[in-house]
């Protein structure tokens, strides 16, 4: 049993930081299709970070930098030169997926993955069989409540929502929707440099190229799934990876008898159908917020 | 007047190159109700968005209580005690009450838990009279508690300078009394407060002085209410070349002068006209746009103007959207110039004589990107075959007629739609719904936004619609426009009809049947 939770902890924790920066995002009027990209972006980072500074710490810097620079790249291009955010948030994808494989390139030479010695520290024996787990995993559950509180018990969590559902509202009240949304981002920035450093250095010690395989959006579809409130979207990517790791475990049961891609395919499976459901439990109502500039009169 | 509340100097706004406002200086006493008016485009919003910071004017001073503050800096003209109170609420729809509150303040904890919230703003919305459960909704409460939420808002601060956008627009006549006696407390304890209207009458009721601006210039103002009549009131509001040229009814009606009652029937319908419009019974399911219809029966004659009246929000746009069959009718029957519609699709409906002027000028009566001969045709490419072949000259050269015969001003019939004026862009409308098949014309809020020249165009062209033989029905939230056109008023509530009326009006009874208030 001590197995299947610290695989889904491990194949979770990734996702959860991601789904947070997409939740923050979403409340602040942007639909965030970059976390792909932002997400592998962190994750080669961190462990050509690792390889080439020696310090877990100088790593995380650079990952941090890199991805809130991404961010900031995004905001960019949607408030100042206007593009439509799906575009943008699907280009800084291809950037992040191209361009680590690029660096990685330029750096390494032709290689398609890296291994760093070792990664993100380990909660240790104190902690019993879960003691092979990141302390991320450990400040996951922290991070989630943190940006319960934030977005929806602070006055900036009220202002940032405002600026994703009626930007005109923000204003009136002195409010700069767009610098509102610079700031989501950049809060989406540090989160995505987390999750991606969990997913290649929590526990693998690897980078290859690709290796986010669709996380991000997973993490996107969670957002939708638990309508960009922080804990329902926490849980809705949990469930994304509880999915998962029953899918590993079933392979490993009934290999023979169903085909290994079908039961790889679970999570991508649920996904579909955690956004399918949660249209239908809000009964055709409007995610939490919609295109917001509309609004803007 | 020494340090007045807030004065304006030389303010210039220009939109491209329209000039919302020309060098308008103006400045208002402390401790007064001032109306700013004029008609639609006049720059009254504008005005007042300058004001509150919103807008930054591309020339002109702002000063509060005799201090200069920064132009276009919401955060500036707030700190300096000037709040704005938008037409259509800024509030987002999701938000509590109590959440709608703290978002607007400054003061207090940066964190806080629900309840404490809710205790929080509990009591200052009691001492401002809005009785309102503070974990409720935005979107869930009528607009009278939303206009009052979004007052008590504006006065968490300490505002000296409340502005109220056309305040009056979306509320009941016992919302206007209910409204105005708030007003009148808040200057009684020392609020001074500017209010933007456009109905004379309402002007001569609350305020202390009358400003007027025409075009985006000051024609006068401010002067004090006492000294002014209302008749030179409206001839400063519409302006002495409009005014010559328009209906006396009109004019009142338009400037919301004197009392609307006194508008009478100038027409008599034929006892045997057919009905144009049969609606029995009909229900539909609730949707985002608004409620459901219930159990709805409505007819209007051929040669009728039927006005549907009552607070926004009610039904008005199902009952289009259900005619337009942009919603399913789950029981009843309807029926167009007497061929029953009830299952036909809309080009059907269309076929029997129905024409629309929808609510949405710009997204739903014409397609701003594309031209104009595009936009004109559509009603018989509506109607031709699939497959059939387009003959753009032709169409083209017949869309310039009918263009030409609307006194549409426009260069070419390839220009695209979103380049008219809103006036212009009605009259396309006019000239493709308003033809010679028509039976049954939908006009939903059609003079909204319309400077009064075009407003009195559009009544004037529905009035020799109904003349014709077509039956009209029209949906406004201004009862001034209703009674002056209108054979006939019906009052929706909640999806319902709350009650019926004919000439001459009496507003008490029409308001009351709004609110569901019995007499």
């Amino acid at each position: 049993m001590n197995d299947i939770i610290v695989a889904i902890l491990r194949s979770g924790t990734p996702l959860i930081y991601v789904t947070m920066a997409g939740v923050v995002a979403q409340r602040a009027g942007i639909w965030n299709l970059g976390l792909e990209g932002l997400m592998i972006i962190g994750a080669c980072a961190a462990i050509v970070g690792i390889v080439l500074t020696g310090s877990f710490a100088l790593a995380m810097l650079i990952a941090i930098i890199l991805c809130v620079l991404a961010s900031v790249l995004l905001w960019f291009v949607i408030e100042k030169l206007k593009a439509n955010p799906i575009i943008a948030g699907l280009g800084l994808t291809g950037l992040g997926l191209g361009g680590t494989s690029l660096a990685v390139q330029a750096i390494f030479g032709s290689q398609a993955a890296v291994t760093a010695p070792f990664g993100v520290p380990k909660l240790g024996p104190a902690f019993g069989p879960f003691g092979v787990l990141s302390i991320f995993v450990l400040a996951m559950p922290f991070a989630v409540f943190a940006m319960w509180v934030l977005l929806r018990r602070t006055r900036f969590g009220l202002r940032l929502a405002a600026s994703g559902e009626h930007p005109f509202a923000a204003r009136s009240v002195g409010a700069n929707p767009s610098r509102m949304r610079l700031a989501a981002l950049i809060i989406g920035g540090v989160l995505c440099a987390i999750g991606g450093a969990e997913l290649a250095a929590g526990s693998l010690q690897i980078y290859a190229q690709n290796m986010t395989a669709g996380r991000g959006f997973m993490a996107f579809a969670a957002v939708i799934f638990g309508a960009a409130h922080p804990i329902g979207s926490a849980f809705a990517a949990l469930f994304f990876s509880v999915v998962g790791a029953l899918g590993i475990r079933a392979q490993l049961l009934f290999g023979d008898a169903v085909p290994h891609d079908l039961l790889l395919a679970l999570p991508y499976i649920a996904t579909v159908f955690g956004v399918w459901l949660s249209g239908k439990l809000r009964g055709g109502r409007k995610a939490a917020t919609g295109f917001a500039e509309l609004r803007d009169y | 007047m020494d340090n007045p509340a807030l004065e304006c100097r030389d303010v210039t706004v220009a939109y491209g190159s329209v000039m919302a406002l020309s060098g308008v200086g103006i400045a208002f006493e402390r401790g007064k109700i001032h109306a700013v008016v004029g008609q639609n485009g006049a720059g009254k919003t504008t005005f007042a968005r300058v004001a509150a910071g919103l807008v930054r004017p591309a020339v002109g001073e702002l000063r509060i209580n005799g201090q200069q503050v920064k132009t276009g800096k919401v955060k500036d003209a707030r700190a300096a005690g000037v709040e704005l109170v938008h037409q259509s609420f800024a509030l987002p729809p999701s938000f509590t009450v109590a959440e709608a509150m703290e978002f607007g303040s400054d003061r207090g904890a940066a964190i806080f838990t629900r309840s404490a919230l809710q205790k929080r703003w509990a009591p200052h919305l009691k001492s401002l009279d809005v009785n309102v459960d503070p974990k409720r909704r935005v979107r869930d409460l009528p607009v009278e508690t939303q206009q009052g939420i979004e007052i008590a808002r504006a006065l968490v601060a300490d505002a000296r300078v409340l502005i109220l956008d056309e305040p009056t627009a979306v509320l009941s006549p016992s919302g206007i009394e209910m409204l105005f006696e708030r007003v009148r407390k808040l200057r009684d304890r020392g609020v001074t407060v500017i209010l933007i209207l456009h109905k004379i009458r309402e002007v001569l009721a609350i305020a202390d002085t009358v400003s007027v601006l025409r075009g985006g210039r000051l024609v006068d103002g401010p002067v004090a209410c006492a000294e002014i009549g209302a008749k030179r009131l409206a001839e400063m509001i519409v302006g002495p070349a409009v005014a010559r040229t328009l209906a006396s009814g009109d004019a009142d009606a338009a400037t919301g002068r004197g009392a609307p009652a006194a508008h009478t029937a100038n027409h008599h319908t034929p006892a045997d006209a057919g009905l144009v419009l049969d609606m029995r019974g009909v229900s539909t399911l609730s949707d985002a746009e608004g409620p459901a219809l219930r159990d709805l029966s409505l007819t209007i004659k051929a040669g009728e103007i039927v006005g549907i009246a009552g607070v926004e929000g009610n039904g008005q746009r199902t009952l289009v959207r259900a005619i337009a069959d942009l919603v399913d009718a789950t029981h009843g029957t309807l029926a167009v110039g007497g061929v029953d519609v009830t299952a036909a699709p809309l080009a059907r409906r269309r076929a029997a004589g129905l024409r629309v002027i929808p609510f949405e000028r710009n997204t739903e009566g014409l397609s701003l990107s594309s031209s104009l001969w595009e936009n004109w045709s559509a009603r018989e490419l509506l109607q031709s075959r699939l497959l059939s072949a387009i003959n753009p000259a032709r169409l083209k050269k017949r869309c310039d007629e009918a263009l030409q015969a609307w006194g549409v001003h426009y260069a070419t019939t390839g220009q695209q739609a979103g380049s008219l004026s809103g006036g212009n862009a009605q009259k396309v409308i006019l000239a493709r719904e308003v033809d010679a098949d028509a039976k049954l014309i939908i006009a939903a809020q059609p003079t909204r936004g319309l400077d009064i020249g075009a407003t009195a165009f559009v009544w004037q062209s529905l009035r020799e619609a109904r003349d014709r033989g077509c039956g009209v029905l029209l949906i406004s939230s201004d009862l001034d426009e209703l009674f002056d056109i209108s054979d006939r008023v019906v009052v929706m509530l909640s999806g319902e009809v709350a009650g019926t009326f004919s000439a001459p009006y009496r507003i008490g009874a029409v308001g009351a049947a709004m609110t569901g208030v019995s007499q």
